[in-house]
């Protein structure tokens, strides 16, 4: 294997920071190199990611493209990467958003362009490492790492009440990011004794889990952090207003991928590190997802400005993808993974044609749209065909995740049964069923603003002559569009690369205690004396169900 | 007791700066002039602080070695200290020439009083005699005093000197008390003899009181929570690049002796192994929440500092209450010495550009306020870049060497079995990130008010600094293994 081979994935995740550097070193100047190069080097790590799908074979390893050296070896950590399907899907889709959203912006930003160019890059390989690590504090770094540049993108580049969004966005994910990782040093000191303990991810998970007791407060403190990213309804009041203040870019990336770190962050660190507490808390988890479909369908449909009502919208699709993970079925998770796609894809789009929109106009005001179809009609064309995969119109991307997604709740055995007044109803059932309403409701919502938008009577914003799409917004444009038709049509290829993390995700969650294993060396800390020991094998027990939160009215 | 010559080989950091000191001040006997030009002196300065730093770097790696009849010791924890304290010392110097420059306010005694002190710090954390450390603490502490009055212009310089030095006195006789009692308990000021009395259990309360009396003395130099009155006055009044260096080096020498102090002396009392560990975690708890607490309202930056300051001796804090464990606590010590390692960068980092907004405020005789620091990174971008660099890492957020020091605690805090006291910090730092992304704020998102760069040259060295410093955060941020490594020998110091 040549240096190149072994360490493509490297190579692709610090691209960007290459071309940070270089922007970093050219004067101020007028902007226009400074875009360049940050279009070039996005561009370069798309075409230099794209290896990775072609030599990518499903279930020939558990991780592609790994790779491990030394980091710090006195604090205990490595640099070590690699990428199931899961990882892969959003690591592609985050290098494939990349160059369109540097395009993107290229009229739009005309102020500090330099630090605006920078903050693209770094943020992008931030989001890169993060889908790449495979070692915890490697991943905490760059989780963390994402915040700052984003916070700039917000409160620098946003519109008028953007310091209050931004500073929000960043508090709101530092609360939930240092919890984490306190959990992650519990872990790291419960994993072995002196001398012996790690922070890598792969051994962590073929360690075995932890003691049910234990599990529940590390599940929460990592539950919390990603909840907050994903976010889950009640933690998603920092979204509207960071998306509704952020420029363009700001919300392509934060709706298109940064979103999907809480979901991949519950799928990959959550929910299989602590199996035993997952399961417990799968169907509040569900529950949780459900409210937010419903409620941010409502909410959508409430909102006069046109950013907001995506946002909230992404909140439902989120919730979609939450509910998929907490079925605990193969074709739910399949779904949620197949949704976080979709999502980053439509909602991205459709962040990136308003982003236009306001360019044009200036106003994100819903009142202040009317009969665009009429004088801007390509751009009509465009948004209503990602219109339609938002909501999941059959032969666009988001059916089929959506479509797998209920499907799994609904034959979802293992969440068990709510007993209302002495009648059983089965919970996956209950929730897919309450879950399709908001098939319905995003249908309404999102038609609703189609209407309101592009057709009717002209307005202000229409009849001051909105342009069409120019050449270089065609090039943003379309290969969302032929994404979106792709997946519509060919999601196979999609389903047989996470096939075999998915399966492993569902399996590990839905049967615990399969995987609680006696640890070399215990579970407590190796100085203590060893306890009057309990058994270390826990015995094979159907985990108890948890309550759920709230009963349903019904 | 005998004088063995080659014993001062291990105290030559703190010679190297103690004779540099003198050579500066009779240098200013063959200044004739009316108005001499004293810029030799920041060089003079700057390469004795550099020779410093290499005689601490040189020893690392020698054996622990009891110096004069144990009264001092030269291990790898006190080179550590040393060099740290001397890198302060030298970015402080270079941060010093342009801001003095620019003030005219050189004259002969900076340089001077500044290695004075940097030589007490280095012998403070060598010192295993309840004597010698208060010596060291005096010439340490009487040197920052002065330093602290030393634009004489204004009151508030004068106000800060004149409360860091009662409320310094004060500390100071606490301390003594303490020695004295302990004298009383074991009939020595050796640690290792207080040590013996204490494993003995004759004398126990009297023991008990005197390490009360002797942590609080320390206490007071650290900057914890209910001992911290002085500081915001103090860090705010006295010169900028006197603040940075005095929240670097005191608090290292301070820590170090704090630590020695309590693991040396006080290990395991009658009272139980280390039952000075409730007494810390308590003043971290309160140290913890009131310094970020009251940062929050402060509207100065470097008033805001001060009270960063604060929160940042209660995880040092944690750090030293982990280290009380019967178990190896060698982590502990390693998160400590990395702690104060990248808070004295990251904090030099920050006051030397707080020195350069001062010394256009005082051009321009403007208050200090957040506003101007209104859009800085308009006009001075690497500046600002390197402002909010400071911050993030202040606030410990990665890729910077405040994220690898918060980790280094909290993770000793978690093997130290002290989850509360864990929870606890990183909670209270969510309020830290408030307050120092309002920095950032203000520096990237508020727009200039009334536009102005920064006037009077020497920008060139000031940059110098503030690079190196960045460099060293960054550095200590991405690749934490090299520092970590020292610190992990230099943690076997209290191993037994």
């Amino acid at each position: 294997m040549s240096w190149l081979e072994s360490h493509l994935l490297t190579v692709v995740i610090f691209l960007p920071v290459a071309g940070a550097v270089l922007v970093a070193l050219l004067p101020r100047g007028e902007g226009a190199q400074h875009k360049g190069i940050a279009f070039l080097f996005s561009l370069l790590t798309f075409l230099a990611s794209i290896p990775l799908w072609i030599s990518f074979h499903p279930g020939a390893a558990r991780y592609a493209f790994e790779q491990k050296s030394e980091w710090a070896p006195a604090l205990g950590f490595s640099y070590h990467v690699g990428l199931d399907g899961v990882a892969l899907l959003l690591f592609l889709l985050t290098t494939f958003l990349g160059p369109i959203v540097t395009l993107s912006s290229w009229k739009y930003i005309e102020v500090r362009v330099k630090e605006y160019s920078l903050a693209l890059l770094l943020l992008e390989t931030a989001m890169l490492g993060t889908l790449a690590s495979l070692d915890l504090v490697l991943f905490y770094v760059f989780w963390e790492a994402m915040l700052v540049p984003m916070y700039l993108l917000i409160g620098v580049w946003g519109s008028e009440r953007r310091i209050y969004a931004a500073v929000k966005f960043f508090l709101f994910t530092f609360i939930g990011s240092v919890l984490m990782l306190l959990a992650i040093f519990w872990l790291w000191s419960n994993s072995g004794p002196p001398g012996h303990r790690t922070f890598d991810y792969v051994a962590l998970i073929d360690q075995g889990a932890l003691p049910p007791a234990k599990q529940t407060w590390l599940f929460l403190a990592f539950a919390l952090a990603f909840a907050i990213k994903v976010p889950m309804w009640p933690l998603h009041t920092w979204l509207p207003d960071a998306h509704t203040e952020a420029p363009a870019a700001g919300s392509i990336i934060l709706a298109g991928v940064m979103l999907k770190m809480g979901t991949y962050g519950f799928i990959r660190y959550a929910m299989p590190l602590f199996p035993h507490a997952a399961n417990q808390f799968a169907p509040a988890i569900g529950v949780l997802g459900v409210v937010g479909i419903v409620y941010g369908s409502f909410m959508c449909m409430a909102q006069t400005d046109l950013k907001r009502l995506i946002a909230y919208s992404s909140v439902a699709h989120l919730g979609f993808v939450m509910l998929g993970l907490a079925a605990l079925t193969a074709e739910a998770a399949n779904g949620a993974v197949l949704q976080m796609v979709n999502h980053g894809i439509s909602t991205g789009g459709l962040f990136l044609l308003v982003g236009y929109l306001y360019e044009r106009t200036h106003t994100r005001e819903l009142s202040a749209y009317g009969g665009l179809a009429k004088v801007a009609p390509a751009l009509t064309a465009a948004f209503v065909v990602i219109t339609l995969s938002s909501i999941g119109l059959p032969g666009t991307n988001g059916f089929v995740g959506e479509f797998l997604v209920l499907i799994g709740t609904f034959t979802a055995k293992d969440l068990g049964t709510w007993s209302i007044r002495g009648a059983e109803f089965s919970k996956g059932m209950t929730l897919s069923v309450l879950a399709a309403t908001g098939v319905v409701l995003g249908a309404v919502y999102m038609l609703w603003m189609v209407q309101r938008v592009f057709f009717g009577p002209e307005r202000k914003a229409a009849s001051h002559g909105v342009a069409d799409l120019s050449v270089r917004e065609w090039f943003t444009v379309a290969p969302l569009i032929l994404a979106i038709v792709w997946i519509g049509f060919q999601p196979q290829p999609l389903l047989d690369a996470i096939k075999r993390p998915v399966d492993d995700f569902v399996q590990r969650v839905s049967r615990p205690e399969k995987v609680i294993s006696p640890r070399p060396g215990g579970a407590s800390s190796g100085e203590q004396p060893p306890a009057p020991d309990a058994p270390r094998i826990i015995l094979p027990q159907r985990a108890p169900m948890a309550k759920p939160p709230a009963e349903l009215d019904k | 007791m005998s004088f063995n010559p080659a014993d001062l080989n291990g105290v030559l950091p703190a010679l190297i700066l103690a004779g540099g000191a003198m050579l500066l001040l009779t240098s200013e006997v063959f200044l004739r002039t009316a108005d001499p030009d004293r810029r030799y002196q920041a060089w003079v300065a700057a390469a004795v602080a550099a020779a410093g730093l290499w005689a601490a770097v040189a020893q690392f790696g020698d054996p622990a070695l009891p110096l004069f009849s144990g009264a001092a010791v030269s291990d790898a924890f006190a080179r550590v200290i040393a060099a740290v304290v001397c890198a302060a010392l030298l970015l402080s110097c270079v941060v010093a020439f342009s801001y003095l420059e620019v003030l005219r306010a050189t004259r002969g005694e900076f340089y001077a009083l500044a290695l004075f002190s940097a030589s007490g710090m280095c012998l403070l954390a060598q010192a295993t005699d309840l004597i010698v450390i208060f010596i060291s603490l005096e010439v340490m502490s009487l040197s920052v005093y002065a330093l602290c009055a030393y634009l004489r212009r204004g009151k508030r310089p004068a106000e800060a000197a004149f409360k860091y030095f009662i409320l310094g006195s004060f500390a100071s006789a606490i301390f003594l008390y303490g020695a004295a009692l302990a004298f009383g308990a074991s009939g020595s000021t050796r640690l290792a003899d207080v040590a013996a009395a204490s494993r003995t259990g004759g004398a126990g309360t009297l023991l008990l009181a005197s390490a009360a009396l002797l942590a609080s003395g320390f206490a007071f130099k650290v900057a914890a929570v209910p001992f911290h009155m002085w500081v915001p006055d103090v860090y705010d009044g006295a010169p900028a690049p006197v603040t940075g260096f005095m929240a670097a080096g005191v608090k290292a020498a301070a820590f170090a002796t704090l630590v020695r102090i309590l693991v040396t002396g006080y290990g395991d009392t009658a009272a139980g192994a280390h039952g000075w560990r409730g007494v810390i975690v308590l003043l971290a708890y309160l140290t913890m929440f009131a310094g970020n607490l009251l940062a929050v309202p402060q509207r100065s930056v470097k008033r805001m500092l001060a009270y960063s300051s604060i929160a940042h001796a209660g995880y040092l804090l944690v750090a030293v209450a982990a280290m009380g464990t019967t178990a190896p606590r060698a982590d502990a010590t390693e998160a400590l010495l990395f702690y104060l390692a990248a808070y004295g960068a990251t904090v030099i980092g920050a006051f030397a550009v707080v020195a350069l907004i001062e010394r256009k405020l005082a051009l321009s005789g403007l208050g200090d306020d957040l506003s101007s620091w209104a859009g800085l990174s308009e006009r001075h971008p690497a500046l600002a870049a390197a402002m909010s660099l400071f911050m993030v890492s202040l606030a410990g957020i990665p890729p910077t060497a405040g994220f690898m020091a918060k980790l280094t605690v909290f993770r000793s805090a978690i093997e130290a079995d002290l989850v509360p006291l864990a929870v606890f910090g990183v909670i209270t730092s969510v309020a830290g990130l408030y307050y120092y992304l309002r920095v950032v704020v203000y520096v990237y998102m508020v727009p200039e008010a009334k536009p102005g760069a920064i006037e009077g040259g020497r920008l060139l060295s000031a940059g110098l600094a503030i690079a190196g410093c960045a460099l060293i955060v960054l550095w200590m941020g991405v690749q934490p293994g090299t520092f970590a490594s020292i610190a992990q020998t230099a943690a076997t110091a209290f191993v037994r």
